[in-house]
């Protein structure tokens, strides 16, 4: 098995639904190994590429290869080597989870003799031992979640595709997916594989982006950033953005705009973070007497103010522009 | 095809019939239920049709007459009225369905052979019952002439051949006590035999609906095993219905079974084939659940209810139903049904019919296999 042979590649993907462009000539390429984020807001185009990624739409314009085949003539070769979870929750509730994991064993092919070991393993990993023969409708969200992820990867496959698995899903338990998804990254899928599983994962959650090792940034059908959470934070934030707890959030985002519109201090941006402003701009240094100049005459009061790290939130926003 | 795939599929749809409950019912129970249901409520066995009666005449042949007429099960005499104006609000009241009133001369025309004048007035908004009571009067008039005056008749030096110019000698084939459920109920179960056509649809749309669909088109499965897979325990459910409704019909209806019970079961699986294959197709087409309900009945079971001959003869239907009911398996598994059920013939005259079942079978998984891919993407 070659290693070197990218899990995907997209050149030039496009997705036209009659007049509408849901994907608009997008590249990119998700290495072994690797958990790549496909990130952007709900309808930007992420569910449209991840479905052409596993050949279930046919891509308008563009190629796609999923390690080294082409996603749609050789879907029959690929399906087998690579798991998916839909966006929706896609197991069956009124079978057991039992039945769940041995139906989708069954469908990649897995003979009878492997299932019950991997079935057991699987329910390992779910953490549902002892509860083979609850109703998945009786589990909890973030079980479910586990155990659709747990029946994707049955059959050991090179790629996974997650179309927002942590959607709806309470904290602790994206936490916990999260983990079993760094987990799967670092054993090796297979006797073939050295490497472990490569993931390609949507999501909207900016704090899972920072989880990712590379991302795609989508938007209205293109990609706005992409590049490692690092790379991308060095592109697209040429400032530094500093954090204030002022005593009035409300209001010193107010004046702290009215001077940027006004010409007399050079701000990118200013949002409200909560009860915290976040104000970038590049040469904050210097800046940061003229802000607290700017406040006090409005009579807010600066209880805490520091240069941050830039979030991956800051910067979409910042792209977003 | 990968058998493991269709029995992956075949397995796990086993699981959701033995699992949900309703569906469990739905094609087990309801093929017998509604076989119960309709043989009751549409079978014409009319019986103790209520008439009135104005007699005129008032002889003692007049009162034998009536006592004739009503001397079975099949009239009732409801009243004896004096006035036509009686007879109007009976009708009205919805009483009586008929009405018979004797002239004046009635005993001594017909003593003079100068015929039965007799006047009926039936209730035109209640056609059947009308027609029913107008044939069952002249029935018992005949027989009243046959035994109560031919001594008369006789003694004047007549025959009794000699007055029926007419000699109609009816026979009736295949079902000579002419029972209309005889008929009726092969063609019933023809219908209710279709039911699993209802399920298939249902489960296709419910993937879709739940989105599992999307998650089984990544696996391994083809289409193709997707649908075989689908269709493949229905057809089993189906084939314990196709044992148990003729054993109902016999037991229970008494409706003769004069054929071969396997021909019945091969060409019942046959058939099976066909009618899931339109279930496929519905459950392809359509988005949710209750849009694959709603679509079942308009093209499965409407049609199949009035376009398959059952009560309808096809051949006084418009050409372009006709055209329609040759495209429906009911159509040729009615014929099936009724050809093996009374006069019990074999393949050599039904092989057509199966053939036809076979080949819309066939027609209709191309159809929906086709469809499938395209709905897709």
């Amino acid at each position: 098995m070659n290693n070197k042979i990218p899990a995907v590649t997209a050149r030039g993907l496009t997705k036209y639904f009659g007049d509408f462009t849901a994907v608009n000539e997008i590249d990119f390429e998700v290495c072994r190994g690797e958990i790549f984020g496909f990130l952007g807001p709900n309808g930007s185009g992420k569910t449209t590429t991840i479905r052409m990624l596993l050949g279930l739409l046919q891509p308008s314009a563009g190629s796609i290869s999923v390690l080294g085949l082409d996603a749609h003539g050789d879907a029959a070769s690929i399906r087998p080597r690579v798991g998916y979870m839909s966006q929706r929750f896609s197991l069956y509730n009124d079978l057991t989870v039992i039945q769940n994991l041995k139906f989708y064993g069954a469908a990649y092919g897995l003979s009878e003799a492997l299932l019950p070991e991997r079935i057991q393993e699987a329910l390992q990993m779910a953490g549902l031992e002892g509860r083979e023969y609850a109703k998945t409708k009786d589990l909890s969200g973030g079980w479910r979640q586990r155990l659709a992820l747990s029946a994707a990867i049955l059959h050991r496959p090179e790629v996974l595709f997650l179309d927002e698995p942590t959607a709806g899903v309470d904290p602790i338990s994206r936490r916990a997916f999260w983990d079993l998804l760094y987990r799967l990254v670092t054993t090796p899928a297979n006797e073939e594989t050295q490497g472990g599983v490569t993931v390609f994962v949507t999501t909207h959650y900016m704090d899972e982006a920072e989880h990712c090792h590379r991302l795609a940034f989508i938007q209205r059908g293109e990609i706005i950033a992409y590049g490692s959470p690092k790379d991308i934070k060095h592109q697209k934030m040429s400032g530094q953005v500093l954090e204030i707890a002022p005593s009035n959030a409300v209001a010193a985002v107010k004046v702290l705009r009215e001077a940027r519109d006004s010409g007399k201090l050079p701000f990118d941006e200013v949002e409200l973070y909560g009860a915290l402003v976040h104000v970038v701009a590049p040469g904050m240094e210097e800046l940061q007497s003229r802000i607290t100049t700017e406040l006090r005459q409005a009579s807010i009061h600066i209880e805490q103010m520091q240069i941050i790290e830039p979030s991956l939130e800051d910067v979409f926003i910042a792209s977003m522009r | 095809m990968n058998l493991r795939h269709i029995w992956a599929v075949t397995r796990k749809e086993f699981h959701h019939i033995l699992r949900e409950r309703s569906t469990l019912i739905l094609v087990l129970i309801t093929p017998t239920a509604l076989l119960l249901l309709m043989a009751y409520a549409l079978t014409v066995d009319i019986q103790n049709v209520p008439i009135a009666v104005l007699d005129l005449d008032r002889s003692s042949l007049s009162r034998s007459f009536v006592q004739q007429i009503t001397a079975g099960e099949d009239l009732q005499l409801y009243a004896q009225v004096n006035t036509l104006d009686e007879i109007e609000g009976l009708l009205m009241h919805g009483d009586i369905k008929a009405a018979l009133i004797l002239s004046p001369a009635f005993a001594s025309d017909l003593l003079s052979l100068r015929g039965l004048p007799l006047q009926i007035i039936i209730d035109g908004t209640e056609p059947e019952s009308g027609a029913f009571a107008v044939d069952h009067i002249a029935w018992r008039a005949e027989e009243f002439i046959n035994t109560a005056i031919s001594d008369q008749i006789q003694a004047r030096g007549f025959s009794i051949e000699s007055l029926q110019p007419i000699d109609l000698r009816i026979r009736t084939w295949f079902n000579p006590s002419l029972k209309p459920r005889n008929d009726l109920i092969p063609g019933l179960i023809s219908m209710v035999l279709g039911m699993p056509a209802l399920s298939v649809a249902l489960t296709l749309a419910h993937e879709r609906e739940h989105g599992t669909l999307e998650q089984l088109m990544a696996t391994p499965i083809k289409r193709s095993e997707l649908l075989v897979g689908k269709m493949l325990p229905y057809i089993i459910v189906g084939l314990v219905n196709v044992i148990v409704i003729p054993i109902l019909a016999v037991l229970w209806f008494k409706i003769p079974f004069n054929g071969s019970f396997a021909l019945f079961f091969v060409l019942s699986a046959l058939f099976l084939f066909a009618i899931l294959s339109m279930g496929i197709i519905v459950g392809v087409f359509m988005p949710t659940q209750a849009a694959a309900l709603a679509l079942s009945f308009l093209v499965i079971f409407f049609p199949g209810f009035f376009l398959t001959g059952i009560f309808f003869p096809i051949a006084s239907m418009p050409e372009m139903m006709r055209m329609e009911a040759l495209g429906l398996p009911g159509t040729h598994y009615a014929v099936i049904t009724r050809g093996i059920f009374l006069p019990g013939v074999g393949l050599n005259i039904l092989w057509p019919y199966a053939v036809m079942l076979v080949g819309l079978g066939f027609a209709f998984t191309g159809v929906a296999a086709l469809f499938f891919k395209k709905k897709l993407g």
